[in-house]
């Protein structure tokens, strides 16, 4: 028997020859969905910056690597969460300040591979800038200074400038979380904090864009020189991990791939030689 | 409050000795005389142990920009004493006053007008410190009154505008002289620092704004849409503002998120999360009994969005370096 809407009109006949066809794409997409919770992943957590524009970061990462294939982004806001999740994971690689790095690698069998490069270089100092000249590093207690780190890594850079004699000062310091370094800066130039923790690269910008405030801060203090993010994958490796080794660091040689280096604040990578490895403690 | 602890401490070996000298038949009376006598002292030191002693009263937590104040408070102070969100339904003067006598708290924060407004009439003698309210100058301001304002400064805007356009350096403002003409002294000369060259054009409520726009589309690079109140008086010359700059191919940046939706290429606005923090710290400086030179502090983060279609229609040059200053990309 014909049913009954074949005689209806000749489209009609034709939606139903497609149907079986409509029912195979589906159950196609289905699996390339079901296969999409298993993308190899890039985990980002970075305690030195405040990143917080996380969903502009995932969806314009996502769409860049979309074009290399099953592969996907996924940027983190805290550390707890971001250890937890990794802990087991083996499905990605990482993007880890050099700081983390040297806590996780007891824990989580990983190992270093490239470092990030901003204004052509590998590694940052932190600076301690005030609104004034302090002669006496006592006077500092219990000032208020805006970062935009973590609080953890905030205290860690302030105990290590100030030496472990004084680590009562540098924890008395209250810190005032920011969403930029910029941010930070300008907080003690108008008054709403009393210091700023910065990197040296975000004095030169505050320098090419008011020469008068920059002027007006005073350098402090500044921390030994640190390595700037890393990228990490794990002991026990596959293609995947390989390939997407390999697309992040391509990254740079494409203006769409540049710009989202941009948006975590580098401008390329390079592979790490043996001092920097030593400085990981490899 | 650490003495409290170790006095508890050193009471919980003569609970093991008490335990051990009873009968067997008086330990579950001896056990439950203990845990009554015990019980509410440990409650109440864990209580004071960790929680500030501030008031957290929110004028609607269902109101995005409200709940991040507030969330970014918690993460500065995680245990306040109390928590009241007044939310969009009506709430009873006498059922709030006895809820704030209750709670007595040293200070209140208020989140939102409502919150403020509540605050100051039924607590007049407690400190109080706000956010998350436009234009605060207006508020009736008590000696215990602080605050954190909701705008950033002008010179904080400029320079994020000439970081992320460092080759756009004359930008428009149209503004009114009666709320205003100081206002933009101190900004021309902020911009001057910067290298930008600031373009005033003076309104009055008689005013054509399409006319004076129109003047001044001709001579600027960009447009900065601020919260002046008679520009932003009618809805329609809002409108007319986008449409006239989009025509002319000019740029409008602005203050507020609001605005993206109507055409705006750039919006530098107050982080409220940061907001929160500010808060948050000025409560335990005022706990620590802190002197406070100012009363109200202006926003120290800042949040960006930026409209890359409309960067690239406009043909201006973006520093794509700021690019990690950006929190929000509309492509």
């Amino acid at each position: 028997m014909i049913p009954y809407f074949y005689n209806r009109a000749p489209e009609k006949k034709c939606l139903l020859r497609i149907l079986p066809l409509a029912f195979i794409f589906l159950l196609f997409i289905n699996t390339h969905a079901f296969g999409a919770e298993h993308k190899y992943t890039i985990y980002f957590y970075n305690p030195e910056t405040n990143i917080n524009n996380f969903a502009s970061l995932k969806k314009e990462f996502d769409l860049y690597l979309s074009q290399f294939g099953g592969y996907q982004f996924q940027p983190f806001s805290e550390r707890e969460m971001f250890e937890k999740l990794i802990a087991n994971k083996k499905d990605g690689i990482f993007i880890i300040s050099s700081w983390h790095y040297k806590k996780l690698k007891e824990r989580i069998p990983i190992e270093p591979v490239m470092v990030a490069i901003a204004k052509n270089k590998p590694t940052c100092r932190r600076i301690f800038s005030t609104n004034r000249t302090i002669d006496d590093i006592k006077l500092l207690t219990g000032m208020n200074v805006a970062s935009a780190s973590s609080e953890d890594y905030t205290k860690s850079v302030l105990v290590q400038m100030f030496g472990e004699n004084n680590g009562s000062i540098a924890t008395s310091i209250k810190i005032l979380s920011v969403p930029k370094d910029i941010d930070a800066l300008m907080s003690v130039g108008f008054g709403m904090a009393d210091g700023a923790i910065t990197t040296d690269n975000s004095l030169a910008k505050l320098a090419a864009i008011n020469r008068k405030l920059h002027d007006k801060l005073k350098q402090l203090l500044i921390s030994d020189e640190t390595l700037l993010p890393i990228v990490a994958i794990p002991k026990l490796r596959d293609e995947n991990h390989l390939k997407l080794t390999k697309i992040i660091k391509d990254m740079e040689t494409a203006v769409e791939g540049k710009n989202k280096l941009n948006m975590l604040g580098f401008e390329g990578w390079k592979t790490l030689n043996e001092s920097e490895k030593e400085y990981l403690g490899e | 409050m650490n003495t409290n602890k170790n006095n508890q401490i050193n009471k919980f070996p003569m609970l093991s000795a008490l335990l051990h000298n009873q009968n067997k038949k008086h330990i579950f009376p001896a056990i439950f005389a203990i845990l009554f006598i015990f019980l509410p002292c440990s409650t109440n030191t864990s209580f004071s142990d960790t929680t500030e002693n501030v008031l957290i009263i929110n004028s609607d937590m269902s109101i995005k920009n409200y709940s991040l104040a507030h969330t970014g408070f918690k993460s500065v102070i995680p245990n306040p004493k109390g928590e009241i969100d007044l939310g969009n339904k009506w709430k009873d003067e006498a059922e709030l006053e006895k809820m704030i006598q209750k709670s007595n708290p040293a200070i209140i924060y208020c989140i939102g007008i409502k919150a403020y407004l509540f605050s100051h009439k039924l607590a007049k003698d407690t400190t109080l410190i706000f956010s998350s309210i436009i234009n605060w100058r207006r508020l009736t301001m008590e000696e215990n009154t602080y605050g954190i304002s909701s705008e950033l400064l002008p010179s904080m805007q400029l320079m994020m505008y000439r970081y992320l356009f460092p080759k756009t350096s004359k930008i428009g403002v149209l503004y009114s002289k009666e709320y205003n003409e100081e206002w933009m002294q101190l900004a021309r000369d902020d911009a001057k620092d910067i290298g930008i060259s600031l373009v005033g054009m003076p309104i009055n409520k008689k005013t054509n704004i399409r006319s004076a726009l129109k003047k001044l589309l001709k001579n600027v690079d960009a447009v900065w849409l601020t919260s002046d109140p008679l520009v932003l008086s009618k809805t329609d010359s809002v409108r007319n503002i986008f449409q006239q700059c989009d025509t002319a191919n000019i740029p409008v940046f602005t203050y507020s998120e609001a605005f993206i939706d109507a055409g705006a290429t750039l919006v530098i606005s107050a982080d409220i999360p940061t907001i929160g923090k500010q808060a948050a710290r000025l409560t335990l400086d005022l706990l620590s009994r802190q002197k406070k030179k100012e009363r109200v502090n202006i926003p120290a983060g800042s949040h960006i969005s930026i409209n890359l279609k409309k960067v690239e229609k406009n043909n201006l040059l973006l520093n794509t370096e700021a690019l990690d200053s950006v929190n929000q990309i509309i492509q």
